[in-house]
């Protein structure tokens, strides 16, 4: 009987790390302050003395270098997990994520794949500057030939990493900040996966089911309690993948439900919540009762300071949504 | 750190890691709670690093030094010399000792240790500033808070501490070398217990107190015993007067007191020890920011479950009131983190024990005779003096008396009160009594091993039925 | 001047508690023994509770509409000394044992819990106390000195408990068993509804949008729309379908099914009726019967053109002797004259003594719709009574269930039962059996339906019939020829007078 211990979900990525780093020699990891520093949120603490400065290797500042250094290591054999600090720092390697990483399968027919992870922290509510609240997942999920992966617990982040690094293509892994240390779970010490592309049932319900991943599934799940007491049974879904979707999931539940509220902290057009929308009533309009409710962010860059807090969906707002959705 | 503020969340907050907070944070990790314990300073507050465990060492050290030096009469002959510094140093190690204990029970029960100073930013949330290691400060969310920041010596204005001759009982336990004289202001507890201790090492102690008794607070008859044993210490008590002012001499300082009618009077020392008492720390919490209310003196009211006016933070020890006692610090410690667990607990002890350790010691617990008539009971009384008890007078301190109050209807027994040897350990046996509602019968038919002092105990239940066979009944 | 408690007293049958439906006095009024004093509703029956004592109303205990247990004091009377209370006198002083905190009033206690409120009691017998939710002050104490132990704070919570827990009475058996409609097409309450055919109830029905939209605009339960179309394997519904239901409805005169479907703007989702009572008790029965007799229901018809001729014949006369006239009344002679014939259908099953027990009474019962449920007065001795007579008396109980002023007595007894659903329409059911009866026949709607005789199709008055049986007691083959029995007396009357 292995172990179990109780950490928080940066705690998680660290422990996926180095599990999987112990397994299998190709694993490596690369980015700025992530050796000698133990990563600026500590996701990598320990590592380059365990492992050593050629398998855990601090990066200049340069993120395409990050970036593109990755995908040249995966094409040689190794499986590199880059950090990007941000995950708005990203785009200066939007290219190479885009034009390379993305495309390797299909450029050479499978004969070579990526099996690299981009990990970033993502998202806002941290009270950061600009460019650090990013939450962008849509820009990956729309490029085939990437997996968009964002787990919501540090459980499931272990489970999660140890797949990604696992998958034989490329894998984004944004890691919502904002819950690094929110909280504290059971991790197994051992290694396990949590496959990708599936989603987890958080909370049975009958009235509505509500979609969500990243750092929204605890205001939603709290949302959901203060509806049980109102006599609406919500169903909440945490997506876990964002691409691909785990479309059978999404379907079963509405079906049985008939409404739908998708919440996610990213900007509301051309967002993820849109393209879920779309699916339901592609797949299952005879069951619609209602519109699909979209509950995210705003089309603005993400407010500084005490203002974030009108951005991002809370508690209250999701319940609303769901609300308006059953009254329909 | 990092750009941005990354809160990290638990589910009970303790603020102060003394007797109080340590105490709720193992209980709270116990019940399954994810527990946060922080501290500005080491583990064990100001019970174990400045108060209680660093006294009761000098206490014991001075003790064993003066019972050789005055031990004649058994036949025993010495004249110990004393190195105040190792004694400094093996107290250093207890206190290390203890506090280390402390950090690995915390740890080995999963309790998460936060060094900083914490403020409330609200009902939810606290700011931890880590001074001096660069880390900035951090955030911590919780779901419960228990404030057990316990207290710090009064300071009395022109007598700051910061100045070098002017002492705190914290600054008295520091020393590596005892002062040849010494000006106590106060004659409470604390200002007793280290009277007792240097003027056992030897030096010339005057006693300073604006009230006309020692410990006020006990029974004269009780107190009286002690400040006998004090005198013959050579400690001068001056009564009356309040403490005024100090100057720097030639050869140290010296200490101006006014009595009530505006007499002044001075007195040359080289340190002065200023024990007036002790007030909460809890306004540098900034307690406002989630809602607490302090009271007039800054202590913070709590209900029977040690709750303060917010539902979700706790208040414990020191900081939330009389009796200042470690013990009562420690119950409400574990009653606080039950009550977040969701037990049914609460503070329903009938009397917390206290104890006084001067030579000879006192202990109490429950009601006197005075307060039984007062709360409408009518009081039987019981009483028996060591002079009397067998194993007193093998040890030679046979001054004191144990004094038991009952009530005379069915004989519960009501409180006690013990001057003499042991009296601290004494005291449990009664403080069990007053909790499980005993009677004067089932202390006095209760066998007691003999030779001890606890049979002291016996007859004074024994007494107040005039059935005491070792002492004349009244 | 002395108080007197005044309880509830016990109003037969084991019933444990009553609904005191209306007070007949005020806080002040001067009372004599025997005066009405309040109405309480049991499961049963509405009853008058008479006054026990002389003397002036002090408080009263109960509020109208309140539920009270049988045994709790209603009524604080001011009386006089020595004002006999009757036969309840003894038990009017022990009252006191009855209500809470039995330690307030000892002396002894006075040691143990005196000056300041303090309490002797270990930490042990404190902790106890606030683990079971008792106020450690109320406790009695047998230790020395009135000391609180463990044990006596596990007697004083057991103590509260079962004060406050009413005695469970086990429901009666007997009467009030009903099914069907009313004794008669004329009546006007109407609760039990879903008549076949009326409406769909589905838990799930897929529609497009637009359809639904349209369902809420004419303030249609998409769920209720009757539906022969399935995609996906579950039903669907197209605007076609809402709109076709939603104008069958407005003709019917009736809303489409009761439920409101989903709220919209200010209605609340739902509201709560409480399931008590009568309600209740028809619930429970009707389980009871239904899951311990099995059930079969066997349906024919009765062509009765004769009948229809012969009451027609007979209606006048009956009118001159100030009766109503209706089917029941030969329906009741038909059924008691075929029970004659097969005793196994007149009888109840004894399952503990092993035994069926054949009625040689015939005793039927006729359900009737009320505001308060379904009710089964019982019309003794059929076959010792005229036509006239039968019909009097169907009348007479049918008036007195729906204003409850039926007695028990009328609702006992009883060894058959007939429903007669089709006073709202439809054909046949499957009745539930009035235990512990063995059968019960249910009446479908009495009109003209297509018939052959002589090989040829002709429209003639028929009445469906619908016979459930108890297959314990009943086979299908005496069922069937029971009912036949029935056919051939309603539809040849005549052959009564035999």
């Amino acid at each position: 009987m292995s172990d179990t211990q109780n950490l928080t979900l940066v705690q998680a990525v660290r422990d996926g790390l180095y599990t999987e780093m112990q397994r299998d020699e190709s694993v490596m990891a690369l980015g700025q302050d992530i050796g000698k520093n133990g990563g600026v949120f500590r996701a990598t603490q320990g590592l380059q003395a365990e492992f050593g400065e050629n398998r855990v290797v601090d990066t200049p500042l340069a993120e395409s270098g990050i970036i593109g250094s990755a995908v040249g290591l995966a094409i040689d054999g190794m499986k590199p997990v880059a950090e990007i600090q941000f995950s708005g720092f990203i785009y200066p390697g939007f290219d190479q994520i885009v034009s390379h990483m993305a495309r390797y399968r299909t450029r050479s027919r499978s004969r070579f794949t990526l099996p690299m992870v981009l990990r970033a922290p993502y998202g806002g509510g941290i009270r950061a500057p600009e460019h650090h609240s990013e939450s962008k997942e849509a820009f990956y999920a729309h490029e085939a030939g990437l997996k968009v992966v964002v787990p919501s617990t540090p459980y499931d982040t272990k489970g999660l990493l140890t797949s990604a690094i696992r998958d034989p293509d490329p894998v984004v892994f944004l890691e919502p900040k904002l819950i690094y240390r929110a909280f504290r779970g059971e991790v197994p010490e051992e290694s396990y996966e949590v496959p990708i592309g599936e989603a987890a049932t958080r909370r049975e319900g009958e009235d509505v089911s509500v979609f969500t991943y990243g750092a929204m599934t605890r205001p939603t799940l709290e949302a959901a309690e203060d509806l049980a007491e109102e006599g609406i049974d919500a169903e909440i879904i945490d997506l876990r993948t964002v691409s691909p979707l785990d479309i059978d999931s999404i379907i079963e539940s509405f079906e049985k439900t008939g409404r739908a509220v998708v919440v996610n902290e990213a900007p509301k057009s051309g967002g993820l919540a849109g393209e879920i929308t779309a699916i339901i009533q592609e797949r299952a309009l005879l069951h619609q009762e209602a519109p699909v409710k979209r509950v995210t962010g705003f089309d603005v860059p993400v407010p500084l300071y005490a203002m974030e807090d009108y951005y991002l969906p809370n508690a209250a707002r999701v319940a609303d949504g769901i609300r308006e959705t059953v009254e329909f | 750190m990092v750009v941005g503020d990354i809160a990290t969340g638990t589910e009970v907050l303790v603020v102060g890691a003394g007797p109080g907070g340590y105490v709720a944070a193992i209980r709270a990790a116990q019940n399954g709670l994810d527990t946060t314990l922080v501290d500005k300073e080491a583990y064990g507050g100001s019970c174990l690093n400045h108060g209680c465990i660093p006294s009761k060492a000098f206490i014991s050290a001075t003790d064993v030094a003066h019972d050789a030096r005055n031990a004649e009469e058994m036949g025993v002959h010495a004249d110990p010399v004393v190195d105040v510094a190792a004694m400094q140093d093996w107290k250093e190690g207890v206190v290390n000792q203890l506090t280390g204990g402390v950090e690995k029970l915390c740890k080995a029960n999963g309790v998460n240790l936060v060094q900083g100073e914490a403020t409330f930013v609200d009902d939810s949330s606290v700011r931890i500033a880590h001074g001096g290691e660069g880390q900035g400060s951090e955030s911590i969310n919780f779901e419960h808070a228990i404030i057990a920041t316990g207290s710090r010596p009064i300071q009395v204005p022109g007598f700051e501490f910061t100045a070098d001759p002017v002492w705190s009982s914290r600054d008295a336990l520091a020393i590596d070398d005892a002062p040849d004289s010494l000006v106590v202001v106060g004659a409470g507890y604390i200002g007793m217990e280290l009277s007792t201790v240097f003027a056992k090492l030897g030096v010339d102690v005057t006693v300073v107190e604006m009230l006309d008794g020692v410990l006020p607070g006990y029974e004269d008859d009780v107190s009286r015993v002690v400040k006998k044993r004090a005198e013959a210490l050579g400690i001068e008590f001056n009564f009356g007067e309040a403490a005024s002012g100090w100057e720097e001499t030639e050869n140290g300082i010296v200490v101006a007191t006014e009595n009530e009618d505006g007499e002044e009077s001075t007195y040359d020392a080289e340190k002065v020890l200023v024990a007036v008492g002790r007030q909460p720390v809890s306004e540098s919490l900034d307690p406002e920011n989630a809602g607490v209310e302090l009271t007039e003196n800054g202590f913070i009211e709590t209900d029977d479950q040690t709750r303060t006016n917010v539902e979700n933070i706790f208040a414990v020890g020191d900081v939330a009131g009389e009796p200042m006692l470690a013990h009562k610090a420690s119950k409400e410690g574990i009653v606080a983190a039950e009550v977040i667990a969701g037990e049914p607990a609460a503070l329903d002890q009938q009397a917390v024990p206290a104890a006084v350790f001067t030579d000879p010691e006192i202990a109490t617990v429950g009601m006197t005779e005075a307060e039984a008539e007062e709360a409408g009971f009518e009081p039987k009384v019981g009483q028996f003096p060591f002079r009397a008890n067998g194993r007193s007078l093998t040890t030679g301190e046979s001054e004191g008396f144990v004094r038991i109050v009952a009530e005379a209807q069915a004989g519960f027994i009501l409180g006690a009160q013990i001057v003499g040897p042991e009296a601290s350990e004494l005291i449990a046996e009664l403080a069990l009594a007053v909790e499980m509602g005993a009677t004067l019968e089932d202390v006095a038919s209760t066998i007691h091993t003999h030779p001890t002092l606890a049979e002291a105990v016996m007859e004074a239940a024994e007494n107040a039925d005039d059935q005491a066979i070792h002492t004349l009944n009244r | 001047m002395a108080i007197k408690e005044f309880k509830l007293p016990d109003v037969g049958e084991g019933v444990a508690e009553g609904e005191l439906v209306s007070w007949a006095v005020s806080v002040g009024d001067a009372v004599s023994e025997g005066d009405i004093v309040a109405e309480v509703e049991t499961d049963k029956a509405l009853v008058e509770v008479p006054s026990r004592y002389d003397g002036k109303i002090a408080e009263l205990h109960a509020e109208e509409g309140e539920i009270v247990p049988v045994g709790s004091v209603i009524i604080s009377f001011d009386v006089d000394d020595g004002a006999a209370g009757g036969e309840d006198a003894p038990t009017a002083e022990a009252d006191d044992t009855v209500e809470e905190s039995a330690d307030t009033d000892s002396d002894e206690a006075a040691a143990a819990s005196t000056a300041d409120g303090r309490v002797f009691a270990p930490p042990s017998a404190r902790k106890l106390a606030r683990e079971l939710g008792v106020e450690i002050g109320a406790v009695e104490g047998t230790g020395p000195g009135g000391r609180v132990s463990d044990a006596d704070v596990r007697a004083h919570a057991d103590a509260e408990e079962t004060e406050e827990s009413g005695e469970e009475a086990a429901p009666d058996a007997a009467t009030t068993e009903p099914v069907g409609g009313t004794a008669d097409a004329e009546t006007t309450s109407t609760t039990t509804a879903a008549a076949s055919g009326a409406g769909a109830d589905r838990e799930k029905t897929l529609a497009v949008p637009a359809t639904r939209r349209v369902a809420k605009e004419l303030d249609v339960d998409i769920d209720a729309v009757p539906t022969e179309e399935t995609r996906e394997g579950e039903a669907f519904v197209t605007e076609q379908h809402v709109r076709e239901f939603a104008e069958g409805g407005a003709e019917a005169g009736e809303p489409a099914t009761a439920a409101a479907g989903s709220a919209t703007g200010d209605q609340p989702r739902e509201e709560t009726v409480p399931y008590r009572g009568i309600r209740r008790t028809i619930g429970d029965q009707m389980a009871k019967s239904k899951f311990t007799a099995p059930h079969v229901t066997h349906h024919d018809t009765a062509e009765i053109d004769e009948l229809v001729a012969a009451r027609e014949e007979l209606k006048a006369t009956a009118e001159e002797k100030g009766s109503r006239l209706t089917y029941m009344a030969f329906v009741l002679k038909a059924v008691t004259a075929a029970l004659k014939e097969y005793p196994v259908l007149n009888s109840e099953l004894d399952e503990e003594e092993g035994v069926i027990r054949l009625k040689n009474y015939y005793n039927i019962g006729i359900a009737v719709a009320t505001d308060a449920g379904l009710m089964v007065p019982v019309v003794k001795h059929v076959d010792q009574k005229g036509l006239l007579q039968l019909a009097d008396e169907i009348q007479e109980l049918a008036t007195k269930a729906r204003d409850r002023s039926i007695t028990r007595t009328e609702m006992q007894d009883g060894t058959f039962t007939i429903t007669n659903f089709g006073a709202f329409g439809g054909e046949y059911a499957t009745p539930i059996i009035n235990h512990p009866e063995t059968a019960i026949m249910g009446l479908g709607a009495i009109k003209q339906r297509p018939v052959v005789q002589d090989g040829e199709v002709e429209a003639a008055h028929t009445l469906p019939l619908s016979l459930a049986i108890d297959h314990r007691v009943i086979d299908g083959a005496e069922a069937a020829q029971f009912t036949n029995a029935v056919k051939s007396y309603l539809a040849e009357p005549t052959k009564l007078l035999l």
